[in-house]
């Protein structure tokens, strides 16, 4: 297929400014029990071929599943009667520079997710329900897997032409108790589709799904009847998890550079940061190091090249609490002069076109210690763990976040169970407020599913590497 | 783009390939999506795509493999796999799908728009052109998403069902002012792109950026709010999910669990998922090939119907069926939901009219980044976005800093005052996957107690 698309490519140079064309084949299997039941297996392949060219600075792509030479030419023409029939744009800012990326990759995976049988990971999942299983108040019981195997090849007219192999696995569990009016819900090892890492099936079984089911339930069973969380200003543990979600909308959003140009204000919004603010805006206390890493093992934003065939990096967003860099790519490093692109374009199947996509945007290890060590340092305040609801404005600027569990913390000593916390803020007062992160044993890798952004929407899947982090002054609720 | 005949032919063939208790759904689409931002073209989007997707069913259990390719060994090998699928489940033993739905005949609809079907994908282009006229004319800085589609689905089945669909949709948004400033908001939703007026929709979203003077800020406090028709189906698309879905309902999880029959909202309220509404985005069947029949869900106030695919309503038990409201061929873990909600207009002629008896409230055109807090209180939380205005001794007094608002939509339904007469389709879809247009119905109307509960 490579070969097809260079030569596409070179039929393209001297029809447009720029082209390139990514052919994409995904496979995809998914499986749930609920309930007991087995329900919902499903599988699916996928293939096509993206173009997409830049005419007077205008940009036009077309896919198609048909991945003939004819069918390319066919999708070339489309992307550039397309590019052609959009309004002018003189002056458009050329494309940052980047060498011809040449090659090929392939993330790790050890255990090929295809190749185990149906009856293993079904069994594997049988067993985590049953051990949810036991308490009538617990209304919905669901185990999942997760298996995705995605294979590219990209040319350009700039001389681009490799191959890239993506393993993607994953697992859940989640227990929702219900007792009159007060429903509660518990995930493990995380919300949102559970904990997915670009490897084998070697990570599903380390999830040890069933091994946690019973403590999974009896927590949602116990959450019914728990105080609900004291409201006030109060200082907070949250758990690795929830330091990923707050990372990836308060600060990986809020530093795509296409965002902060505008480029997204008719959908995704844009960015309380602008591009003038790199190198001196305080973004939040000396304990905020956030580093933009495409090179980290098992991260599903981890990469040989971007979508625009850019070599994956790994560069500082924030040091030391201050703005040093922002996700770019090829086109807005142009636009603001940067010397080449962050390597952050990446699109959603052969379909849908690049944006900028967070990397792997990891909160880097502190001196805190574990959990245990944060919490010992806080006389008064709460525990929140596992995110269960998001929401924040269309700048990044203003969150509010809930959890599904709570738990005091008195005398430096983790306490008894809260229930319906929700906290809010603004983002840099937020992460001014950062008082102390984990240290690299409490440190761990977080992948999600579900990014969404751009029209025609895109979900990307990105990890987050996170420990647990203390914050001082927090406005916390109850959603009661 | 593939002909209604040439999907059946597949989704026949794929039936065969499966053999025994099978259904397959062949669906392809067209569409063009252009977008602007700071005036300028951004990305412009042509897709060509087809799926067919194939349920196995074996002994109470389901097996679903999707197909990119029409051909027969592309139908074969994904009806191989759902087999085998179906099959490794059954080693479990039985499972509870109750089995494929019988035939039945769905009613015709006037859904489908030949001439967008047809469209150039540089008429994209033009469309952009005539949106940045109106704002040079007003000088005034635009970001707009045009996009249209086409899209064509045939489903059969081994119970005899034979039926075939199509539906277009156009889309236009606009987000008019400075990226540092106030900026407004104007959309519309249709089948056909020639009934949306793009420069009257981009001058409706400059009208509401250029409101004079300084933004007021208004406090943490419930306030009395009219809520354009965007905010509405924002709020009404949530509670489709955290109301109506039959399977959760049936599980204790929903928000009218053990409440059907009571009194939820206002007197006023009737809402109802209805296909063929005049306005609305129609469709003939759902991803089960079961007919969409209207059914009512408020009715005067008062909770009467959820949803159900064929899965849910076998849960539901008691003799229940399928409502036509399957999204996937055999039932999403999600379970199923309205995609065709009308809520039915009041008595206001305007917006103005129900601004007229509000001392001090708020005007919202629309909220974003809505998502449940406690969804079985239909509990939501989200911010207001482009167009919130100070509302003063009954008219719109000037521009006001965006809120968040932490609410339950039933308990805004129960506060709510008014509506306006005439209801208009909002679309609310982002077109995440495969293209499946859908929308909400709907009028503005007045509330009291809107929950405040920060400022942004």
């Amino acid at each position: 297929m490579l070969d097809a698309l260079v030569d596409l490519m070179d039929a393209a140079a001297s029809r447009c400014a720029y082209a390139d064309a990514r052919w994409v084949d995904r496979s995809r299997e998914s499986a749930s029990v609920v309930d007991g039941a087995i329900e919902a297996i499903g599988v699916s392949d996928e293939e096509g071929i993206g173009v997409r060219v830049r005419v007077d600075g205008a940009w036009g792509f077309a896919a198609t599943q048909d991945v003939s030479r004819a069918g390319l030419e066919g999708g070339l023409r489309r992307a550039l009667a397309l590019a052609e029939g959009q309004p002018r744009r003189p002056g458009a800012a050329p494309l940052a520079p980047v060498g011809p990326a040449r090659g090929s990759w392939e993330g790790p995976c050890a255990v090929d997710p295809f190749g185990v049988s149906l009856e293993e990971k079904l069994g594997l999942l049988l067993a985590a329900d049953e051990a949810m299983a036991g308490d009538a108040r617990i209304a919905r019981r669901r185990a999942s897997t997760v298996a995705e195997r995605t294979v590219k090849a990209f040319a350009s007219t700039d001389g681009a032409a490799c191959e890239q192999a993506f393993t993607e696995c994953g697992g859940a569990i989640v227990a929702v108790a219900v007792e009159g009016g007060e429903l509660q819900v518990r995930s493990f090892p995380s919300a949102h589709d559970g904990d997915v890492a670009q490897a084998g099936w070697e990570h599903v079984r380390a999830l040890d799904l069933p091994g946690h089911g019973a403590r999974v339930a009896d927590e949602a069973v116990a959450l019914l009847s728990a105080p609900p969380c004291p409201a006030g200003p109060t200082t907070v543990v949250l758990g690795s998890e929830q330091v990923a979600l707050q990372l990836h909308e308060s600060i990986g959003h809020a530093l795509e550079l296409d965002r902060m140009l505008g480029s997204e204000a008719a959908y995704a919004g844009t960015s309380w940061v602008a591009p003038d603010d790199v190198g001196s805006l305080r973004y939040g206390s000396d304990a905020l190091n956030v580093v933009a890493d495409a090179t980290l093992p098992g991260g599903l934003g981890t990469y040989g090249w971007d979508d625009e065939g850019v070599p994956a990096r790994r560069f500082r967003l924030v040091e030391g609490g201050r703005l040093v860099a922002t996700l770019s790519s090829r086109e807005t490093a142009g636009a603001t002069g940067l010397g080449g692109s962050g390597g952050a374009m990446r699109a959603d199947g052969f379909a849908r076109q690049p944006l900028v996509r967070m990397t792997n945007v990891s909160l880097e290890p502190g001196d805190g210690g574990t959990l245990e060590d944060l919490v010992s340092g806080v006389d008064e305040g709460l525990y929140l763990e596992t995110n269960r609801s998001w929401s924040i404005d269309d700048r990044r600027l203003h969150f509010q976040f809930a959890t599904e569990l709570t738990r005091e913390i008195r005398g430096g000593e983790l306490g008894g169970l809260r229930r319906n916390a929700v906290y809010a803020g603004v983002t840099p007062r937020f992460w001014a407020s950062l008082d102390a992160v984990g240290s690299a044993e409490a440190w761990r890798v977080h992948g999600l599913l579900n990014c969404g952004k751009g029209e025609p929407g895109q979900l990307a899947h990105v990890s987050h590497g996170t420990a647990p982090a203390r914050f001082v002054g927090v406005d916390v609720r109850t959603a009661e | 783009m593939r002909s209604a005949d040439e999907l059946l032919d597949a989704a026949r063939r794929g039936v065969r390939a499966a053999g025994g208790e099978a259904l397959a759904r062949a669906v392809g689409e067209r569409s063009v999506t252009a977008r602007l931002a700071r005036s300028a073209p951004t990305q412009a989007t042509d897709v060509e795509r087809v799926r067919v997707e194939i349920l196995c069913v074996r002994d109470g259990h389901t097996g679903l493999a999707v197909a990119t390719g029409l051909d027969d060994a592309a139908l074969a090998a994904a009806a191989r796999r759902a087999h085998d699928v179906a099959a490794a489940a059954g080693h479990a033993g039985p499972g509870d799908f109750p089995g494929l739905p019988a035939p039945a005949v769905a009613r015709g609809h006037d859904g489908f728009d030949a001439a967008t079907a047809a469209l150039d994908a540089r008429h994209a282009g033009g469309e952009l052109g005539a949106a940045l006229a109106e704002s040079e004319r007003a000088g005034v800085e635009l970001a707009a998403t045009w996009t249209a589609g086409a899209v064509t689905e045939a489903v059969a089945s081994s119970r005899g069902l034979e039926a075939t669909d199509a539906v277009t949709d156009a889309q236009f948004k606009a987000v008019a002012g400075p990226l540092a400033g106030p900026r407004g908001y104007a959309a519309r939703t249709a089948v056909g792109a020639g009934a949306i007026d793009v420069a009257a929709v981009a001058h409706e979203a400059i009208g509401r950026a250029s409101s004079r003077g300084r933004p007021v800020a208004i406090g943490c406090n419930e306030v009395t709010v009219v809520l354009g028709p965007d905010a509405v189906a924002e709020l009404l698309d949530l509670l489709g999910a955290m109301a109506f879905d039959g399977r959760a309902h049936a599980e204790g999880r929903g928000a009218l669990s053990g409440r059907l029959g009571q009194r939820v909202a206002a007197p006023g309220i009737s809402l109802s998922d209805s296909v063929r509404f005049p306005g609305t985005l129609p469709r003939a069947f759902d991803a089960e090939g079961v007919p969409k029949a209207p059914i009512p869900l408020i009715q005067d106030g008062v909770a009467h119907r959820v949803v159900h695919d064929v899965r849910s309503a076998a849960r539901a038990g008691g003799g229940q069926a399928s409502t036509g409201h399957a999204t996937t061929p055999g039932g999403a873990v999600a379970g199923p939901g309205p995609r065709n909600l009308v809520l039915a207009g009041g008595g206001a002629t305007n917006e103005a009219e129900l601004a007229a008896p509000v001392e001090r409230g708020l005007y919202v055109t629309r909220l974003w980044y809505l998502n449940p807090v406690r969804a079985k209180e239909t509990l939501v939380t989200g911010v207001t976005r482009e167009g919130t205005f100070l509302i003063e001794d009954g008219r719109i007094a000037g521009p006001a800093h965006e809120v968040r608002v932490t609410d339950s939509v039933l308990r805004l339904l129960s506060a709510t005052e008014a509506l306006t007469r005439q209801p208009r389709l909002v679309g609310t879809t982002q077109f995440y996957g495969p293209r499946f247009a859908h929308g909400v119905v709907c009028p503005a109307l007045r509330a009291s107690g809107f929950r405040v509960t920060a400022a942004v």
